[in-house]
């Protein structure tokens, strides 16, 4: 079933290839016998098909022949009267034996009539008459291959090969045999001879080997990875491995390529792809290698803006279009990326001066957009009078702001945070938890708080830990999910005993608290990961019977399954 | 005979329920319930298992809540059923006498559940569990079973245990007729040496050799008193095996020699469960068996499409073993392909219970029968939760399907043998 929709798809894109070339072609020459052909393709378009039907037939004694007989085959596909084709079809092909696409209509039309053994026969005098060429081979390993008859297109193939003495002009219809063979590493090198003159069947080459199992996967990257380089077997490798869910192993398709104008189109089309789905460092590396061949303002924009959503604000002021040119330009498309890159280097006054220079550029709104961002630089440096100070530079809509918000929970001001944040646009995780935590207070300030924040930000991940941990021990209404907050900041940066030994707080000292279970499915998780499946399971069945209400129960009954081996493990 | 064993059956099961009633209720119970109020049907057969291993009271109320289980109430159940997401109700005497009453008003019995069957799986040992419905389903339940194959079957281990499950294995030793299209595939190659050596290994000549007399042993532990229980193309192949005991059926691409040209005409019917005067597929070319598959999912020109089919409703009191196998919170159910996926019913052998059928079609889905001293239940298709399941798809993840009604089916019968025994005991 699956094969055939992958032959079909395949013989789609072909399809729809030929007719619509041709039909500018022919629009372009309209000599005068050709006119039937024209009011019948008008007629078809309006859905006239009866009326369209004798006005191609007519055609095809003209000059428009061969696009005649198209018209009147789809025609008659829509009237239901195909066997009208044959003895045509007939004349036709005797009238003009040579004619390749009257003998293709011939093998469809007899095999939508279901009369096999004439499209069978017709094949015979195909290849009867021209024992030279691969095209009745082809046409017919497609028909068959259109029904699923893989065996059948399979002989075709072999008889081709005993004929001719290569299938060198067959390797698409080979690849999709063995493909619905389940020969996926022989499908793999007829696609990639195929790919090498026709590099737009890229996604159907990675469609048809998509199937193929894990076990193979190797030696099908290895067929498409070996020498020498081809383009076309390159992006069908990194479409395959996008299909196959592993995108980053995707660039190891393209990386080697030799820039060229070809090579950089792939790159710019794969980094599409992967800043679509927020894959910034592959992003950054697919644009950086296409900056190296092709230096377009465009792409120097998309690279820094990747590299900086990477993490990586120094690469992204190497990558960004220098601040020249034509002054209104530079201010609207490029100093914003300059500025965002400054302030996460913490170079909050070198991203001021460079906005004076073209303050004047700005409409307010992109002024006041630009200055928060500042303002986020100079909280960088931990200088948050400058950083208020940029803010309370905006007026009325930068104190109102989410960063405001931040600042005020920075500063340890819970009163005004709580207002600003709850109003506030922004819906990240950092702000969940914030808002969780503040929501539980009652206090209106709290300084040590408001100072493991400001060191998270700062990416002092070690400091916002302890901090967090000794806020958590000053507060204690909010003590675990401070602990919870250090706890994964200890985990995700490697740190496991430091963070076992928070969680063991939360299940043991709070466990009346909503941390506690989330506590213990973050601890579960981690000693699954590190392979500690006998412990990770204690951690679980104990979660899940201590907290029959939590809403974590479903993700922690997963994790249980998988931690027993009684679902399939994730891929 | 049917008849007889089927009145024997039902004494059994009707005196039984008649001395559960009068007999003083103190304890509190467990109620499974298996409708739409279930939150983990599959689960919920485990957790039934396991108490019934642990040697607490269990019972099966066929019809009543979509065949809910009562279960003694103690505290490793109400454990287990915590930890895997399964709807318990605690049930005190008042409510319990209650359920009896409308069970004894109603089509609906109370089975008494008593022996936890002991499972083998005839599977490759290099298969992953993912690979068979069968398997996939006991993994997700919690229910232990033993997989084993050519070597354990030939060394006699079969009568180790009361309960059998085949999958997709071709018992004509032709390897599903995959050389057709995957002759070249480094697995199909694996497969291939692999069964070729067992072959050499246990003194056959041949693949189909070993398989047919695999085969044969099934049919004996059958006829022995075990439980089978078949889906996909072992259904039908295991039938082919069996009346072609003494003809070659096999294709020469795997053992060297065509079919017996007279292979239809030499079957010998009298020895299979289900089937009879089914035709050989006599084209080494066309991947289909026989003409007992309704579906012929790999032939192009055959394949028909899938539909729905429907459960029977037996009457519980007077054909347990029926209702047994049926018991579902859904009664229509999505049908799914398989190597073999239904069974034509022209093929079906008088007294055959059919279990299951798609309305106007010339095939059924689920059938079973009695066999000497055993029994044997066939489910065509390969998985009820992936209808068009390919070489090379990824595994079903259960945890998906939790209510999945195609899925009880098959672990209704690893249940059905734990009441079975009662009869034959008494």
């Amino acid at each position: 079933m699956c094969a055939w929709v992958r032959v079909a798809a395949t013989v789609l894109v072909l399809l729809l290839h030929s007719p619509l070339s041709t039909l500018h072609a022919l629009q372009a020459q309209a000599p005068a016998d050709t006119m039937a052909f024209y009011k019948a393709l008008d007629l078809e378009a309006a859905g006239k098909y009866r009326d369209a039907a004798p006005l191609f037939r007519t055609a095809v004694h003209t000059t428009a022949a061969v696009n005649a007989l198209l018209g009147l085959e789809r025609v008659y596909a829509e009237l239901g009267w195909p066997d009208s084709l044959v003895t045509l079809l007939d004349t036709l092909i005797t009238q003009n034996p040579h004619e390749d696409t009257y003998r293709t209509v011939q093998l469809r039309t007899y095999q939508t009539l279901g009369r096999d053994a004439d499209v069978r026969r017709a094949f015979d005098v195909w290849v009867h008459d021209a024992p030279t060429s691969a095209t009745p081979y082809r046409e017919y390993a497609r028909l068959l291959l259109q029904r699923n008859q893989t065996a059948a297109a399979d002989s075709v193939l072999a008889r081709a090969k005993q004929s001719l003495g290569t299938t060198s002009d067959l390797s698409l219809e080979l690849a999709q045999t063995r493909a619905a063979q389940g020969q996926w590493v022989p499908s793999a090198q007829a696609w990639r001879v195929a790919l090498r003159s026709a590099n737009y069947l890229e996604q159907a080459a990675a469609y048809a080997l998509a199937p193929a199992p894990s076990s193979v996967r190797d030696s099908i990257r290895q067929t498409f990875l070996a020498p020498p380089i081809d383009v076309g077997g390159r992006r069908a490798l990194a479409d395959l491995e996008s299909t196959w869910g592993s995108p980053a192993d995707g660039w190891n398709a393209l990386e080697d390529l030799p820039p060229d104008s070809a090579a950089a189109d792939a790159w710019s089309e794969f980094a599409k792809q992967a800043e679509a789905e927020e894959r910034w460092s592959i992003a950054r590396e697919a644009l950086e290698s296409a900056l190296r061949w092709r230096k377009t303002p465009d792409l120097s924009v998309r690279a820094a803006t990747a590299a900086l959503n990477a993490g990586d604000p120094v690469a992204a002021i190497r990558l960004a279009p220098p601040m020249q040119g034509d002054s209104a330009t530079v201010a609207h498309d490029y100093l914003p990326l300059h500025i965002r890159a400054l302030a996460a280097l913490a170079r909050p006054a070198d991203a001021e001066r460079l906005m004076t220079a073209y303050d004047r550029f700005l409409n307010p709104a992109e002024h006041n957009s630009l200055t928060r961002t500042i303002a986020w630089g100079w909280v960088r440096t931990g200088d948050m009078t400058r950083a208020r100070a940029a803010l309370a530079a905006t007026g009325a809509d930068g104190d109102s702001s989410d960063a405001a918000g931040w600042l005020a929970l920075y500063d340890g001001n819970l009163k005004t945070a709580r207002a600003l944040l709850r109003g506030g646009t922004e819906s990240t995780p950092e702000l969940a938890v914030a808002l969780g935590l503040i929501a539980r207070l009652k206090a209106d300030t709290a300084r040590a708080i408001g100072h493991a924040f400001l060191a998270l930000a700062r990416g002092d991940s070690a400091g916002a830990a302890s901090q967090f941990v000794a806020a958590g021990e000053r507060t204690p209404q909010v003590r675990s999910l401070l602990f919870l907050i250090a706890a994964r900041i200890q985990s995700a940066t490697g740190h496991q005993p430091q963070a076992v030994a928070l969680w063991t707080r939360i299940v043991q000292a709070d466990s009346a608290t909503p941390e506690a279970p989330q506590a213990e499915l973050d601890w579960a998780r981690a000693l699954r990961a590190s392979g500690n499946a006998a412990e990770a399971g204690k951690h679980l069945e104990h979660m899940i019977l201590t907290y029959p209400e939590s809403a974590l129960l479903p993700q922690a009954r997963r994790e249980l399954e998988l931690v027993h081996g009684a679902i399939p493990p994730n891929p | 005979m049917h008849m007889l064993s089927r009145f024997v059956r039902h004494f059994t099961f009707a005196t039984f329920a008649v001395l559960a009633a009068a007999l003083p209720i103190r304890a509190q119970r467990l109620l499974v319930p298996m409708d739409d109020a279930q939150s983990n049907h599959l689960k919920a057969y485990g957790l039934t298992y396991y108490a019934i291993k642990s040697g607490a009271s269990a019972e099966w109320l066929l019809n009543y809540r979509g065949g809910s289980f009562l279960l003694a109430d103690t505290p490793e159940l109400r454990r287990r059923a915590g930890l895997d997401g399964i709807t318990i109700e605690s049930v005190d005497d008042g409510k319990l006498a209650d359920i009896r009453a409308e069970i004894a008003s109603s089509n609906m019995e109370s089975v008494p559940l008593e022996k936890a069957p002991k499972i083998a799986v005839y599977t490759p040992p290099d298969a992953l569990p993912w690979d068979d419905a069968v398997t996939l389903a006991l993994n997700y339940a919690g229910i232990p079973y033993t997989a084993l194959y050519d070597d354990e079957v030939e060394h006699g281990d079969l009568s180790k245990y009361d309960w059998l499950h085949l999958h997709h294995e071709d018992f004509t030793g032709q390897l599903n007729k995959f050389y057709l299209s995957y002759r070249d595939a480094p697995w199909f190659i694996d497969l291939l040496q692999k069964n070729t050596a067992a072959a050499k290994r246990l003194g056959f000549a041949n693949i189909p050799a070993l398989k047919k007399d695999v085969a044969e042993k099934i049919r004996e532990f059958v006829e022995r008193g075990g439980f089978l229980f078949a889906m996909c193309g072992a259904t039908e192949t295991l039938e082919l095996a069996i009346a072609g005991h003494d003809v070659d059926i096999a294709q020469s691409f795997i053992d060297g020699t065509p079919m017996d040209p007279d292979a239809d005409k030499k079957m010998d019917w009298s020895r299979t469960f289900a089937f009879q005067n089914a035709h050989l597929e006599q084209s080494p070319f066309v991947s289909s068996m026989s003409d007992i598959d309704g579906h012929q999912v790999n032939v192009p020109g055959r394949q028909q499409p899938l539909g729905t089919f429907t459960l029977f409703n037996f009457a519980a009191k007077f054909d347990p073993v029926a209702s047994m196998l049926v018991q579902d919170h859904r009664s229509v159910i999505n049908d799914f392909y398989g190597v073999t996926t239904s069974f034509n019913k022209s093929v079906l052998k008088p007294g055959v219970t059919v279990l299951a059928t798609e309305e106007g079609a010339p095939w059924v889905k689920y059938i079973h029968g009695d066999y000497g001293k055993g029994t044997w239940t066939y489910y065509g298709g390969h998985d009820p939760e992936d209808p068009r399941h390919a070489i090379g798809n990824p595994p079903t993840d259960l945890s998906l399907f939790k209510n999945s009604p195609g899925y009880r089916l098959i672990l209704n019968n690893v249940l059905f043998p734990a009441a079975k025994k009662k009869p034959l005991k008494t």
